[in-house]
């Protein structure tokens, strides 16, 4: 009774061994050594679509087309012969006649009976066959060159987009020549994990810039080594950031070129006004100082006339002085602010030039400021406008003087008791240097930072002119005018005059 | 003691010739007044000059145009220059042609008469 029986003994009953064979989802043959069929499972039945009685004793050729057939029988005569098992996959006509993908295993088996058997498997392997479609497909579709690579270096696959890279011939030499390449830059690769940028380049193919990530080797199959890479074209992304860096380039020198314009527009406009302002202040000048003259002659001849009178009129009259004066000083001040004629410049020794104005303008400065003088430049030749350059030195020392002791006139005013001017000079950055310092109350940030602005002024009687003047004079000369103060320490202010003279706009040196 | 002069002052601005010719007539110099530029060419045909005040910015002709004719008929003219604004570049003509000197307007008196002192020497 089978109940009865030891579980392994069970097997030694044919008729269940061949009980399981036919229930197995896998078709088995075996065939004699003339290849004719000496049994076949149900799955093997089935497939072929004849029952076992039909194939039992026949061979593939009764039931197979011809080029079919002889296929099959080639290579069983292979494995009968050499005894080396042969793996192949094998087509046959499905249930509605499309190609039904087989694996099939074939060996050889000496029988106990002496006799040589060829025993056989077929796999279904559609599903898979289905898969790998699918990932095929899929490898397309991506926009990504992927390479499989055997450990022998033999290309395993390629998806077309890496194909065309290599040129589009699929060729597996225009393969090596991109490993090749790309070892040459990186000898890791491809046997490590690894992901760099570079180029490559094949023949009639444009160059590129690509990622490239390497799987390094894996077990793939449980057979080979493999390793998996994929190739991400980042050229048109390069390109793209190629022309964003170009057009952002471009805009920077469109924005600077825009600048210029603006800048020379504005030149333009302010020397059109510059020269229009010079005009009427020459003519408003003279009109204005000829009236001017009359009044002061006219108060000296009362002065003379009325001397010895005994009439008290000198407040009258030094009040009618200062206002003359005063008058004047606003229109030398239009003047040197507006004046745009070219500058007469002469090579001279500045240092020498300076110790004479400093001179004659030094009666004129209240005597309560001790001006005090370190000249360095040493002979040297500077070329310069001494009458223009004299307007900017007796602005400064006079500039000086106000924020030391106003007037000058009111030792309550003073700001302190020991005012000090320092008028300096050296050689700086390829020119010369003066330097008119004061120890006063220094300028507030507020201040300074408009000071340059024409008309801006802290004083009350006050044009507003006198740092513009000085200022448009370094200019004229092609030089600058800085301003530096420490509140509570005084003020700095630096002309720099370039050591060659100022070119003209004309190109001839002025 | 110095010498009275013959002193012509030009300018087109009457107030102002007419008070500087008052202030050297107080020192008893002869003074000669025009107001233009022809006018003072005129006056040193007519009359000896010892010394000329020229106003630079003139109607007809203007003060440096007429020292230079004047000096080119009376090349020992002695004329200083009275201007409202450094007319730079008449000024430049005037003092490379032989003007002794600059006055700005509103003119120094102290150094105008110290001046005129010593033309009178």
């Amino acid at each position: 009774m089978a109940e009865e029986t030891a579980p392994k003994a069970r097997l030694n009953d044919p008729q269940v061994l061949l009980s399981i064979l036919d229930n197995l989802p896998t078709s088995i043959f075996v065939k004699d050594e003339d290849l004719n069929f000496v049994y076949s499972n149900a799955a093997h039945c089935k497939m072929i679509g004849r029952s076992e009685e039909e194939l039992l004793g026949h061979s593939d050729k009764d039931f197979w087309p011809e080029e079919a057939a002889r296929q099959f029988l080639e290579r069983d005569w292979s494995v009968i012969d050499t005894g080396e098992e042969n793996i192949s996959e094998e087509f046959v006509p499905g249930d509605r006649g499309e190609p039904r993908p087989l694996l099939t295993r074939k060996a050889r088996l000496a029988g106990p009976d002496g006799r040589i058997y060829l025993i056989g498997t077929n796999t279904d392997v559609t599903e898979i066959k289905h898969r790998e479609d699918q990932y095929k497909a899929l490898t397309e579709t991506v926009p990504v060159g992927v390479l499989q690579l055997e450990e022998d270096g033999t290309v395993a696959f390629a998806n077309p987009l890496l194909n065309a890279y290599c040129g589009g011939d699929g060729a597996a030499e225009s393969k090596f020549d991109l490993i090749n390449q790309i070892k040459e830059r990186h000898p890791e690769f491809p046997g490590t994990a690894c992901r760099f940028e570079t180029e490559i380049s094949a023949i009639g193919m444009p160059r590129r810039t690509v990622i490239v990530i390497s799987s390094g080797w894996l077990w793939i199959g449980g057979q080979q080594r493999s390793a998996i890479i994929s190739f991400v074209d980042i050229s048109e992304m390069m390109e793209l950031r190629r022309i964003n860096d170009e057009v952002s380039r471009l805009n920077i020198e469109l924005a600077e070129n825009m600048k210029r314009l603006k800048e020379a527009q504005d030149e333009l406009v302010k020397k059109g006004r510059m020269e229009q302002l010079g005009q009427l202040t020459a003519t408003v000048a003279h009109e204005l100082r000829n009236p001017l003259g009359s009044v002061r002659t006219s108060a000296f001849l009362v002065e003379r006339k009325l001397k010895g009178k005994g009439l008290d009129v000198d407040v009258q009259i030094d009040r009618i002085n200062k206002g003359v004066i005063r008058c004047d000083n606003i229109i030398t001040q239009l003047l040197d602010f507006s004046r745009t004629r070219q500058l007469n410049c002469q090579p001279g020794d500045l240092d020498q030039w300076l110790m004479q104005v400093l001179d004659e303008e030094a009666k004129k400065l209240p005597s309560a400021v001790t001006i005090n003088c370190d000249l360095g430049l040493q002979d040297e030749n500077i070329p310069f406008d001494p009458a223009r350059l004299h307007r900017a030195i007796v602005n400064l020392l006079s500039n000086a003087c106000e924020a030391l002791v106003g007037q000058g006139d009111d030792q309550s005013k003073f700001v302190r008791p020991d005012p000090v001017i320092t008028l300096s000079t050296s050689r700086r950055d390829g020119g010369a240097v003066i330097t008119v310092a004061d120890n006063g109350p220094g300028i507030p940030p507020e201040v300074l930072a408009r000071i340059r602005e024409p008309l801006f002024t802290t004083k009350s009687f006050g044009t507003g002119l006198g740092v513009p003047a000085i200022e448009n004079i370094a200019i004229q000369h092609g030089g600058r005018l800085d301003i530096s103060s420490v509140l509570g320490q005084g003020a700095v202010f630096t002309l720099w005059l370039p050591l060659v003279t100022p070119r003209r706009e004309d190109g001839e040196a002025a | 003691m110095s010498r009275k002069l013959n002193i012509l002052v030009v300018d087109d601005d009457a107030a102002n010739a007419d008070s500087l010719a008052e202030l050297f007539a107080m020192d008893d110099h002869r003074v000669i007044v025009a107001y233009d530029g022809e006018q003072a060419i005129e006056a040193f045909s007519l009359n000896k000059v010892d010394v000329g005040f020229f106003d630079v910015m003139m109607p007809k002709k203007n003060g440096v145009d007429s020292f230079m004719q004047i000096k080119s008929k009376f090349p020992d003219a002695r004329v200083y220059f009275m201007t409202g604004y450094s007319a730079d570049d008449l000024v430049d003509k005037a003092v490379k042609g032989g003007a002794l000197g600059v006055f700005s307007k509103p003119v120094d008196l102290g150094r105008l008469l110290e001046t005129v002192e010593r033309e009178a020497v």
